[in-house]
């Protein structure tokens, strides 16, 4: 069963999926570090990466397709990495840009909290951006993110220096924002 | 003639050897740097390391990419001994110092871990500084950052005595002593390093 939400929901990467996949990388504005890497990415790296993934039972990331529910349209990846278990992980999404300002991928960061909160059961989720996409940290707010480490001029965007910022979701913030969800792990 | 890279009055940095493996080894299980050794991630960073881990961590600072570790070696007042009992100086591994930059030298990270027995006799500051301006120097490195557990306050007073400001913090990274900890960022900007260093040189002079 996929991880749903109200607009979304959240499914393993298929073959298929990986024209749209390449596409999103290369369009510049979508790259959660925007222009971080060269727009240059083929169907075949996309391709490589895809059969490249083993079957664990111990993964310390997951990738997924954020699918529109209502049309079945393709709207963008989320994922985390750098699991460690029961404690923490490191959360990022891309959307494409026609889906930005619709509450989409505010549905599928919802979805994949609940995840890492509930069944993984983790302490703390991170999220790292920086001041030259202030959209990507608005949006990690309204979830409960905070700014906690900001280190200056640390990025080079757009011809000039940004902030690189370090944010955080703590496990009992969450479920403070979630009162229809129960926590019952005792707190450390 | 420039000046040598990484020779300090006090210190000097220069790569491990597989002999140096018993000191390291010495330090790095002394009680009071459990917890701050700044050894890679896979490592315990609680429990003793056993030789043969020692021997895996010299390997891996050797070949790890993006990251260089360095020997700090100081001139050591050694108790004589025998009949005349004199004291001698003697070079010795006090320490470690390391860079990295991850994905982008404009922001690499440091860090400098000295012997709890050799603390306090500005070895570490030392080593910082010829760190700091070998990056600096010949590295396009412009932020540099130093990530600091909130209980460690002897790590934190040095990073500030050096010029670090605090960033924020990395939240909830940790238990230690039953509680959850969280790192402090600190960082250091080059013109800031600069600055310091110019006055530092300034009152050098007026001092001779």
């Amino acid at each position: 069963m996929p991880l749903e939400g109200q607009l979304v929901i959240l499914r393993e990467q298929r073959r298929d999926d990986l024209a749209f996949l390449t596409s999103l990388q290369n369009e510049p504005q979508t790259q959660a570090w925007s222009l971080a890497l060269p727009p240059d990415f083929t169907d075949v790296m996309y391709e490589k990466r895809y059969e490249a993934r083993e079957f664990s039972y111990d993964p310390d990331e997951a990738r997924f397709v954020i699918v529109l529910k209502e049309t079945g349209e393709l709207v963008g990846q989320i994922q985390y990495t750098g699991l460690e278990r029961r404690w923490s992980a490191a959360l990022g999404i891309i959307t494409a840009s026609k889906f930005w300002g619709t509450g989409v991928a505010l549905d599928a960061q919802e979805v994949l909290l609940r995840f890492l909160f509930c069944e993984l059961g983790l302490r703390v989720v991170r999220l790292f951006s920086h001041s030259g996409i202030p959209r990507a940290a608005r949006l990690a707010e309204k979830s409960g993110f905070q700014v906690s480490g900001r280190m200056r001029q640390s990025i080079i965007k757009y011809g000039g220096l940004h902030d690189n910022l370090v944010l955080d979701l703590l496990r009992e913030e969450y479920f403070a924002r979630h009162p229809e969800l129960a926590d019952t792990l005792p707190a450390l | 003639m420039p000046k040598a890279p990484f020779v300090g009055k006090a210190v000097t940095l220069r790569p491990f050897e597989i002999d140096d493996s018993k000191a390291l080894r010495d330090y790095l299980n002394h009680p009071e740097l459990m917890g701050r050794r700044h050894i890679p991630w896979g490592y315990p960073e609680f429990l003793p390391l056993t030789e043969p881990q020692v021997h895996g961590l010299l390997e891996r600072w050797a070949t790890e990419e993006r990251t260089v570790v360095l020997a700090i070696d100081a001139q050591v007042q050694r108790q004589g001994w025998g009949l005349s009992g004199e004291a001698s100086q003697a070079s010795q591994l006090i320490g470690h110092a390391e860079f990295s930059w991850g994905w982008d030298p404009h922001a690499p990270s440091v860090s400098v871990v000295i012997d709890p027995s050799q603390q306090r006799k500005g070895y570490g500051s030392e080593a910082l500084v010829l760190l700091l301006e070998h990056l600096f120097a010949f590295t396009p490195a412009h932020n540099v950052s130093c990530w600091i557990a909130e209980w460690n306050e002897a790590g934190l007073s040095f990073a500030a005595a050096n010029g670090f400001q605090t960033a924020g913090r990395m939240r909830r990274v940790g238990m230690y002593e039953g509680r959850p900890f969280d790192l402090i960022i600190t960082d250091l900007l080059r013109p800031e390093f600069q600055a310091r260093m110019a006055e530092r040189g300034a009152a050098e002079q007026a001092q001779e």
